[in-house]
């Protein structure tokens, strides 16, 4: 086979692979302009009427802050538990580390349902079940396997002379973390933390079973109006849910790459 | 038995890490205040982990270290006042030159007023002046070198450790910071551990040198003492090139499968005994007749196996009928000469007695 024939075929799929995977977000993004009264793609015409008609939605706006809320419960649980999870396991040999590791792999084969499930008897049991912050918990736990992945990958390539060296100019345990330590994981501690917050964020399935009428968080609500009438208003709020995800995706280029750029890897 | 200028003593020191050779095994020596000592050893022979005990990162497995007089063991490695350059040096990547320098001095509650000036004063020691707000990864090998050091003695340490952070860089800068560590040592006056398996180092900047092997120290003595007195087979082999000669001893020298030998013998040795003989490359005389060795007390005949051409110096090694199997390796220094001996052809070569020194064969 010729170079230009293979680099013809390596740039066909490429570009078969970058528009399935961004199909569904082109046509939420089209179908949220429309000037038309039912969803559908391509648009008629452009406005931007249904993105004025959410932004006076109160059910849909209270239901944002509301998602706000529980990612930031969820990354002020799952950053300090999932930065020493991922030191550790990546650090010392514990007693029962294989079952860490299996525990790691839990968001892929657990269904969502049954920890779902499970988290509503056990917060039910609590007397809990009405609030919203532990729909954030509820978040952090299922999730926490990510950023305690996030963490340890940075927590390995760290140089444990580092430590030694602090301990050697005079720091105890706990400054050794703080100036040291932490600095090094910063890069995987940040992105598990964008990613804990686009999770929550998103998050359908649990919140689902945790919340009632009066702490529907954002994916609920728009579900609940699925259910009624479909129209373009929920692509506009799927739009901003890509808007979000763009932004994380932008800061942790930002924060990350920065981040990197100092350490000189 | 009070000496006052004494400030490490390693009091048959220990490591087992379980793995059925100890790591380390009864290590014992003393070093006086401003000394300069370098654990000299090939890797695994313990060295490293000689350091790490003595910088607190290890517990010893028994005996004791004491550092001015008082035992170290129960310490922790932030409460000892010893600095320490790392073999990978282990500089902080988010902190500027100066930064990693003050960092020992905010660590060790000195006063903060009086930080930035000490910091000055010491990045100007290593001739960092310029750099003092450069980034670790901004600067080159031998700058990064210089911010470890003035890391490690900022603080005015009791002991400074150096653990190999010299064996990265390339022959030349290495050259140079092993002059620099000299002279800063020396107008510090700090009393120095040095470890390295770099013989020619060991050589240039020490005070003393200890040379360890298989976890045990095999000779504590100043470089000219170790390079000329070797205790036993493995320092004569470790420090300068030596020819080895297996046989058994004899009155003033050892006989190898039928040839005599004449040679010092290093400790009492009954004839008969199964002995080692060494010999440096630069002790043994070489000429194309049996005139060039005429003064030599052994003298044999061989042939020109190989030559390796070093720049200041060529090394031939022979091949000699009369010793079967042994590659004896000499230097030659003759500058007008340097091509004299071609390969096969056939050269005269000898020694005195005085520099064949014969040791029991150990192990």
């Amino acid at each position: 086979m010729t170079a230009p024939l293979q680099r013809a075929i390596f740039w066909i799929l490429v570009g078969f692979a970058v528009l399935i995977l961004s199909l569904p977000m082109v046509i939420v993004v089209g179908a949220s302009v429309t000037s038309g009264n039912i969803i559908a793609f391509p648009p008629e015409g452009f406005s931007l009427k249904w993105y004025e008609k959410i932004a006076q939605a109160r059910d849909l706006q209270q239901a944002f802050w509301r998602s706000i809320q529980v990612s930031l419960v969820c990354v002020a649980v799952s950053v300090p538990v999932g930065t020493l999870a991922g030191i550790a396991l990546s650090r010392y040999r514990l007693r029962g580390a294989m079952a860490l590791q299996v525990y790691l792999l839990l968001p892929f084969t657990v269904p969502l349902i049954a920890s779902g499930i499970g988290m509503m008897l056990v917060f039910g049991e609590w007397r809990i079940l009405g609030a919203l912050w532990p729909v954030g918990v509820a978040c952090a736990v299922i999730n926490l396997p990510f950023i305690i992945w996030s963490v340890s990958a940075s927590a390995a390539s760290l140089d444990r002379d580092l430590e030694l060296a602090a301990q050697n100019c005079g720091a105890g345990p706990i400054a050794t973390f703080f100036h040291v330590t932490l600095p090094a994981v910063m890069p995987g501690v940040i992105t598990g933390g964008l990613l804990m917050f686009v999770l929550a964020m998103t998050e359908f399935l649990v919140s689902l079973l945790l919340t009632d009428a009066r702490t529907v968080t954002l994916p609920v609500q728009v579900y609940n109006n699925i259910r009624s009438i479909i129209t373009p208003d929920l692509a506009a709020v799927s739009t901003i849910f890509v808007v979000i995800a763009l932004a994380a995706v932008w800061l942790l280029d930002r924060l990350v790459g920065l981040e990197i750029f100092l350490k000189s890897k | 038995m009070e000496e006052t200028a004494l400030t490490v003593r390693v009091h048959d020191v220990s490591m087992d890490f379980g793995s059925g050779t100890k790591a380390v095994d009864s290590a014992r020596f003393d070093l006086e205040t401003g000394r300069f000592l370098t654990v000299l050893g090939p890797s695994g022979s313990g060295k490293t982990t000689l350091l790490h005990m003595i910088a607190g990162f290890l517990k010893p497995t028994a005996g004791e270290i004491t550092i001015n007089g008082q035992p170290v063991d129960a310490l922790p490695p932030h409460r000892r006042s010893i600095g320490m350059v790392f073999q990978k040096l282990a500089l902080f990547p988010h902190m500027t030159a100066a930064e990693n320098v003050a960092f020992p001095l905010k660590m060790r509650r000195w006063n903060p007023k009086g930080i930035p000036a000490r910091v000055s004063d010491f990045l100007d020691l290593v001739k960092l002046g310029d750099y003092r707000d450069r980034r670790i990864h901004e600067l080159s090998g031998g700058q990064q070198q210089r911010v470890a050091i003035a890391r490690a003695l900022v603080f005015e340490p009791e002991l400074l450790l150096l653990d190999e952070p010299l064996a990265a860089l390339d022959r030349k800068l290495r050259e140079e910071m092993q002059l620099e560590f000299r002279r800063i040592q020396k107008e510090l006056g700090v009393t120095t551990i040095n470890v390295t398996h770099d013989q020619r180092e060991a050589l240039v900047v020490s005070d003393e040198i200890i040379v360890m092997d298989g976890g045990k120290i095999q000779q504590k003595a100043t470089p000219v003492a170790l390079y000329q007195q070797p205790a036993n087979d493995f320092v004569a082999g470790f420090v300068g090139v030596s020819t080895f000669l297996d046989g058994s001893a004899t009155e003033g020298g050892v006989e190898i499968q039928g040839t005599r030998c004449a040679g010092t013998h290093m400790t009492d040795i009954a004839a008969g005994t199964p002995v080692r003989g060494g010999i440096r490359a630069e002790q043994i005389r070489l000429g194309r007749s049996a005139q060039a060795v005429a003064d030599c007390d052994t003298r044999l005949t061989g042939h020109v196996s190989d030559m390796i051409f070093e720049g200041e110096r060529l090394l031939y090694v022979l091949n000699c009928p009369a010793l079967p199997g042994v590659d004896i390796q000499v230097y030659y220094h003759d500058p007008d000469a340097f091509d004299l001996f071609e390969i096969g052809s056939e050269v005269h070569f000898g020694w005195r007695a005085r520099d064949l020194r014969i040791f029991r064969a150990a192990r």
